[in-house]
């Protein structure tokens, strides 16, 4: 496939387009979609730009097909992705269910909005839930919660490779801040930075006789037997959890001697970053984490991290109602340390709001 | 100055719906006085004009393109022509190319000078380069080859 991109530059752009350029970047063949905000602008850009790069876009009626036809796509060997918010998401919980059960490399974006329902189509944090363990299994999927364009560049790269790789179904996670607003990032070809593309492959339609030249391909997801299911569900767990250390990513800052650490995600962590700095500046003892992946989650930095530090005190902030505080509690169960909140469902968090609640309880 | 548009409160209560067109700004070209339309978020960019009575027959209107050399869709000769002829109706271009904070005097001379080569060969010019007035120390007027007009960023930063 040829390069998209040439010269590696600094580009200006929105986050949505960078998610478009990202995934010609990475070799992605086709784009599945229906339309919903803060998303759109994926669709919009990759649909002008697929035709100059022979690749391909398929409109969907709903976001259910948008989804299944994605699963269908990576069957048959193409790389392909979606993208989607809010209640799009909601939709797309069952062929995402598909995908975990059929262990399909499935890559989609996800443009935060408001909810519950429609909500707004502005901006928020509360489809981490959904995202991390929607559906009726057990959350066997990797999720990248991104906080800068370029993190959307690099991360929606990364993501086809890691559900080629390892085919597990792989989500960026953004919002519709980060959608809509534009700032400077550096767009590249993978190949120029030493990153190698995971050739895609087919699933089904497989030469060669089952038995004896190969393994049958079990692609299934439903089952007649309950104990048929339970094998297959403890297999994908297992390998989940052997490959989760090796996914796992996060950042943090000042926690070696802190009082308090400052968990967040995606762009909430900006705000973050500038309190710990501005309360550093003035003599408090802040310092802040942030995971990366939601999903597998960094449990043992973030353990190690609160043991390091010495601090007595966590604060998440969140632009949701604790669904990044309902995956810390269940991830670090067992710690004693307290957890204090600050909760912004659908709004932004910014540092000043940080820095009060952080003086409020220390 | 008089804005034409809805306000936080005039759409609040009305979701999606709340990104309708102000019927005023339908009728806008009716209007006396100097008028600025700021036109071309988004994909659509400037055909959202079609929405705007009399824009087709105006002899006052001028359309203005504005391009910025580091945006991926006008980053190369063949971007930028394919971007204009794109656009259907332009009178003028403005050469804006900048990264935000991350501007340097290099970026947006470089930039320009590759605006302003290329619409050339359209049969344009370019009417003046928009910088950023945080380089007046630094830039003088024949340094970009084009006549500059020094711009003051109000909100520079988002919320972070």
């Amino acid at each position: 496939m040829d390069k998209v991109i040439g010269e590696t530059k600094k580009a200006f752009l929105t986050g949505n387009e960078t998610v478009a350029w990202a995934a010609l970047a990475a070799g992605a063949e086709i784009m599945f979609g229906y339309p919903i905000t803060p998303q759109n602008e994926v669709m919009h850009y990759w649909t002008r730009m697929a035709p100059k790069y022979n690749r391909n876009f398929l409109q969907t009626e709903d976001e259910l097909s948008a989804g299944f036809t994605t699963c269908g796509a990576v069957q048959a060997g193409r790389k392909a992705f979606t993208a989607t918010a809010g209640p799009g998401n909601v939709l797309m919980q069952e062929p995402f269910g598909m995908a975990e059960a059929m262990r399909l490399p499935l890559v989609a974006v996800i443009q935060q909005r408001g909810g519950p329902s429609s909500g707004t189509v502005v901006y928020s944090q509360q489809e981490v839930t959904l995202t991390t363990f929607g559906g009726n299994g057990e959350g066997m999927r990797i999720v990248y919660s991104t906080a800068t364009h370029q993190e959307i560049y690099d991360y929606t790269i990364k993501a086809f490779n890691v559900a080629w790789k390892h085919r597990f179904p792989t989500f960026v996670l953004g919002d519709g801040y980060q959608a809509k607003m534009r700032e400077p990032m550096e767009m590249y070809d993978p190949e120029d930075k030493g990153i190698e593309m995971v050739a895609p492959y087919p699933l089904i339609g497989l030469g060669g006789e089952i038995g004896a030249e190969r393994e049958p391909a079990h692609l299934c997801n439903i089952y007649s037997l309950e104990e048929e299911l339970y094998e297959v569900v403890l297999k994908h767990a297992a390998e989940f959890e052997a490959l989760s250390p090796s996914i796992v990513e996060w950042t943090e800052g000042e926690c070696d001697d802190a009082d308090i650490i400052v968990v967040s995600h995606g762009v909430v962590s900006r705000a973050a970053d500038d309190a710990v700095k501005a309360l550093r500046a003035q003599g408090i003892k802040a310092s802040y984490f942030r995971p990366i992946t939601l999903r597998p989650f960094p449990q043992q930095a973030l353990r190690n991290a609160i043991a390091r530090s010495g601090a007595k005190k966590l604060l998440v902030a969140e632009s949701a109602y604790g669904q990044l505080e309902r995956l810390i509690k269940q991830e670090i169960y067992g710690e004693t340390i307290k957890i204090e909140t600050l909760f912004n469902p659908g709004v932004g968090i910014i540092d000043y709001d940080i820095i009060s609640k952080v003086k409020s309880v220390l | 100055m008089k804005v034409i548009g809805f306000s936080r409160q005039d759409s609040f209560g009305l979701g999606e719906t709340g990104a309708m067109l102000n019927p005023q700004a339908r009728w806008i070209l009716r209007h006396e006085g100097d008028i600025i339309m700021d036109v071309g978020y988004g994909v659509h960019g400037a055909r959202t004009l079609n929405l705007v009575e009399g824009a087709d027959e105006s002899p006052e209107l001028k359309v203005l393109a504005v391009v910025n050399y580091t945006r991926p869709m006008t980053n190369s000769p063949a971007r930028i022509i394919d971007f204009l002829t794109g656009l259907g109706r332009v009178d003028g271009i403005i050469a804006n190319t900048h990264l935000g904070d991350e501007t340097t005097l290099e970026i947006v001379c470089q930039g320009n000078r590759m605006i302003r080569d290329t619409v050339r060969q359209l049969g344009m010019d370019v009417m003046y380069a928009a910088v950023d007035q945080k380089f007046s120390n630094i830039i003088k007027p024949g340094d970009c080859e084009i006549p500059l007009k020094l711009i003051e960023r109000y909100m520079p930063n988002a919320i972070w």
